[in-house]
């Protein structure tokens, strides 16, 4: 049956169609602002955030400048310079960098594609508390004296609790562990909702390019974060508790860390970039007056360049003693990758050379874009050779080449798209007497600073030393880079200023004041809450759908969903690739329950930072708690089949269908999972192979029996699942299967502490004790999940949230519990395997 | 050739990728064999063979790939968006196979264990 739609709003069409939907869509006043979930306020907050950060950093750069200008400067003592040149990496990568795409994808993705919103409202919220509080657990370190102080990629052995045995390093591993929550639920976020919520009539091949470089961004993302995620728990396991997983004194390896990091941080580039890329890819064609050439050329290149950023992650590490010929695939893979990349920076060129070009500001950007790139990009080749890469690397030019491709490929495309986009965000255009004088001191101070960095480097000069005596022939070139660095902080300095005149006095414009052709200038700006009162239907593309003529039939609701019904937040479900209509999606409200979450994990850290090991368990249960809560009010609670969605259109809603986004994440996050554990197994067998002190004096003997128990009892549990799905698609209850597939777990967990418990060399005694525990704990911590899936499919069955129809829930568990089965086959296959391994080894 | 009324199934989304997933396997691979060799010092000969025979084997998978997309004319059918896809599959595809052949070709040439 079809719901009421309702009429009673008085005024024009379009008037009264905005006030039933602001009142739907709108967040509350005051307090209740912490419980907003809408895309659009989450967005700004996660770039406003970033920016603040950014700040920070700045400063903190600044600082390091200050101290390097000349020789013998007692500015700072080392231990302070230490903190301050590892909070201004770690702040500029983690905290401002990947949040601020994160912001932009956030705010911009759903009015590109003629969205009103995100999949998960819910979740994007979580994801900004996690990252503004893990980002003040690590920023606010400094105040005490205690911020990180190792460097920004936190190299073991330094970082270990022998050299490093305050909380210092804690912060970092705690603190950018909780942003990375962040990182991977935006990831999800992203990649479903391009893929599921689209305009009607968007198929792939007519979604703008943006759209494209989120989509594979994150991607990349969902399968780069969880070395690090696991890197950052092993030596947080280390320092806590004492397993040696890069001790080489006990069998680890400290260049296990390397990899793990250099496995996220070099794709992590490309992270930063593709984004950016994606901005550049939709100014470039409407400054240029023409459409973007090379669509698909540009698709291909980035799906290739994801790919190969993953495969250069040793170049990082060409000097610790690689055999050559695997320095050879490397140093290759890394002169490749500068093909993907040049077919795109071709492709902008040839835009801008059959068009006819405005030079403005967001246009001054991209050009410096360029210039700044291109020489990030070449000294990226040089570096890929081995042989330069001997010469050059732990010095400044490094440094130099780092700051070019980073900072260079971020900042300026990321000012290039605020000037672009800010009529959308403001109502207001800048003010160009103060953005170009602003753009040329951050350019010319951003090449003072940093190219003369590639020669301070060629002289010599290692990274991370606080002093230098002066006689080294460095002194010219560290005053000139610290003078060029004032000059870029006083040109963001001026950004700033103009920014905030321009909510004073920038002109007023209505819609679309580029004339570009994208859908978010089919809305009044700045937008509604809503995005769109109606949603498009796209039949040309991609980025062909002129805004301007669009956007007051949207308004008056001529297109899809153009009213307002049972009081729910609605946007359209299209098939993956078609963009045919497919589903009712009904997205959450506002609440506080990502606030109250973000806040136990935000508990659950600083009682680890403390080694308060008991309050941060019970925080822990709090999480899980709240996450079971959080699934009680999702969905909805009968069942309604087909609903008209405009247009002569019905749809069901998305919880009466089997590929609804909720199904889509999880096999997202399980992507991400299985990512972590193959980094896992990957370090495992990495220690095996390459580690010090190998094998160990003893080793356990497998107990083939309790392995192949655990089994079972998975294996039941993953039965047990499949009856519960069966029975309540049948409309049964399904109880006796819930109850079922929990002792199925409960017994596996059993068994597996049991397991771990007679590993033998103790885990703290050895590597090899440590990654079996490690591997079993992994089962277990799988199989904890699955008890608390199954006792939410309980609890919503007793709220009316199951049904015949309404029967997602139970697949969700399924499908949780066959990789809980698969990757337990593999984790106890490998742990009984380990003792033949090690005695391959001989003595 | 009409195109086809219904929409083109996601699973056709995997060719976008499924030649750089087979990239990825060959580097994890040779990787995996050299460092595995290299530890148990396997004698030069049968080393460097097995490590060809992998990246041989990659390469006919790939090659196999590029040959059925070649030939795949059911893609094209679904429409504009059936021959965008084929035409993104195949050049990712060949993609994948000129960055297998540059960056493990090194294999068949350089000393294995030094």
């Amino acid at each position: 049956m079809s719901a009421s739609v309702d009429q009673s709003a008085q005024g024009s069409p379009a008037l009264q169609l905005h006030r039933q939907l602001a009142a739907i869509w709108g967040t509350g006043p005051g307090l209740q602002r912490l419980a907003a979930v809408n895309h659009s306020i989450i967005g700004r907050r996660f770039m406003a955030t970033a920016f603040v950060f950014f700040a920070i950093g700045g400063v903190l750069g600044m600082l390091t400048r200050v101290q390097l200008a000349t020789p013998t400067a007692d500015f700072m003592t080392p231990g302070t310079y230490n903190q301050v040149f590892t909070l201004h990496g770690s702040v500029m990568l983690f905290l401002f960098a990947i949040p601020l795409v994160e912001g932009m994808g956030v705010y911009l993705t759903p009015k590109i594609l003629g969205a009103r919103d995100l999949a998960f409202p819910r979740l994007t919220a979580f994801g900004y508390w996690c990252y503004l509080f893990g980002g003040s657990i690590l920023t606010g370190a400094l105040l005490f004296g205690v911020a990180p102080d190792g460097g920004w990629f936190m190299y073991t052995p330094l970082s270990s609790n022998v050299y490093t045995p305050g909380v210092n390093a804690d912060v970092w591993l705690l603190g950018v562990t909780f942003v990375e929550i962040s990182a991977l639920a935006f990831a999800v976020e992203i990649i479903v909702s391009i893929l599921k919520i689209r305009a009607p009539g968007m198929s792939l091949d007519r979604m703008p390019i943006f759209g494209w470089y989120m989509l594979i961004t994150a991607l990349m993302m969902v399968a780069a974060f969880p070395p690090l995620i696991l890197g950052s728990i092993l030596l947080e396991v280390e320092r806590a508790f004492h397993l040696p997983f890069f001790d080489p004194t006990r069998g680890g390896d400290a260049l296990l860390w390397q990899h793990l990091f250099w496995l996220f941080g070099h794709p992590d580039v490309y992270i930063i970039f593709l984004p950016m890329a994606g901005a550049l890819s939709t100014i470039i064609p409407v400054l240029a007056g023409g459409p973007l050439v090379g669509y698909r050329a540009i698709v291909v290149a980035i799906i290739a360049l994801a790919f190969v950023s993953f495969g250069i992650w040793v170049h990082h590490m060409f000097t610790v003693g690689i055999p050559h010929l695997a320095l050879a695939f490397f140093s290759a893979s890394s002169a490749i990758v500068a093909v993907p990349t040049a077919v795109q920076v071709f492709a902008w060129l040839a835009t801008l050379a059959h068009g006819r070009p405005r030079w403005n500001v967001p246009m001054l950007y991209v050009f410096g874009f360029f210039f700044i790139f291109a020489l990030g990009g070449l000294t990226g080749v040089m570096l890929a050779m081995v042989p330069f890469d001997w010469q050059a690397h732990n010095t400044y030019f490094v440094v130099a080449h780092m700051h070019y491709v980073v900072a260079g490929a971020l900042a300026f495309p990321m000012l290039a798209a605020l000037y672009y986009w800010l009529p959308l965000l403001t109502g207001r255009m800048a003010i160009h007497q103060l953005s170009v004088p602003a753009f040329w001191l951050v350019f010319v101070g951003f090449n003072l600073t940093f190219f003369l960095m590639h020669l301070t480097g060629l002289r010599g000069m290692p990274r991370r030393i606080y002093t230098y005596t002066g006689e080294e022939g460095w002194n010219w070139l560290n005053l000139l880079s610290s003078v060029g660095g004032f000059i870029m902080t006083i040109g963001f300095a001026l950004v700033v200023i103009d920014l905030l005149a321009q909510l004073r006095y920038g002109r007023r414009v209505r819609r679309d004041p580029w004339k570009a052709e994208t859908l978010e200038w089919a809305m009044p700006i700045p937008p509604a809450p809503y995005n769109f009162a109606s949603i498009p239907h796209v039949e040309i593309g991609p980025d062909r759908p002129a805004p301007d003529g669009l956007a007051p039939s949207l308004a008056r609701g001529e297109g899809y969903l153009g009213f307002a019904r049972n009081g729910w937040q609605e946007t359209l479900g299209v098939h993956m690739t078609s963009g045919a209509p497919e589903q009712l999606i009904v997205l959450s409200r506002s609440t506080y329950l990502p606030l109250y979450t973000a806040l136990a994990i935000a508990v659950a850290v600083l009682a680890m930072l403390f080694h308060f090991y008991l309050p941060a368990l019970a925080a822990a249960l709090v999480v899980a708690g709240l996450f079971v809560l959080a699934g009680q009010s999702a969905g909805l609670s009968r069942d309604y089949g087909p609903l008209p969605v405009g247009q002569g259109v019905s749809v069901p809603p998305h919880t009466e269908l089997a590929g609804s986004p909720p199904w889509w994440a999880l096999v997202f996050t399980l992507i991400a999972d299985g990512t972590l554990f193959a980094s896992l197994l990957f370090g495992t067998l990495y220690l095996w192979i390459s580690a010090p002190n190998w094998p160990p004096p003893q080793t356990f003997t497998p107990d083939l029996g309790l392995a192949f128990a655990t089994v079972v009892a998975l294996l039941v549990a993953a039965a047990a699942a499949r009856g519960s799905q069966r029975s309540i698609s049948a409309g049964g209850t399904a109880r006796g299967w819930i109850g079922l597939a929990a002792l199925g777990l409960v017994v596996a967990i059993a068994v597996v502490v049991g397991l771990i418990g007679d590993i033998v060399p103790r885990p703290t005694e050895h590597a090899l004790g440590a990654t079996a525990a490690a591997l079993l704990a992994y089962v277990a911590f799988h199989a904890g999940i699955g008890l608390l899936f199954l006792l939410s499919n309980l609890l919503r069955l007793r709220g009316g949230f199951l049904s015949s129809r309404r029967s997602m829930d139970p697949h969700l568990t399924r499908l949780w519990l066959d990789y809980t089965v698969v990757t337990g086959v593999i984790a106890l296959g490998l742990v009984s395997a380990l003792p033949a391994l090690v005695r391959s080894l001989g003595t | 050739m009409t195109a086809r009324t219904c929409p083109l199934p996601p699973g056709y989304l995997w060719w976008l990728a499924a030649g750089f997933l087979v990239w990825c396997s060959a580097l994890v691979s040779v990787y995996a064999v050299h460092a595995i060799g290299c530890t148990f010092a396997w004698s030069a000969g049968p080393l460097r063979l097995g490590l060809t025979l992998v990246l041989f084997a990659h390469l006919a998978v790939i090659g196999w790939m590029w040959h059925r997309l070649g030939g795949a004319d059911q893609i094209r059918d679904f429409g504009q968006t059936g021959a965008f896809f084929h035409m993104a599959a195949v050049w990712a595809t060949i993609a994948a196979f000129a960055t297998t052949v540059f960056t493990l070709g090194a294999t068949t040439l350089l000393n294995v264990c030094m």
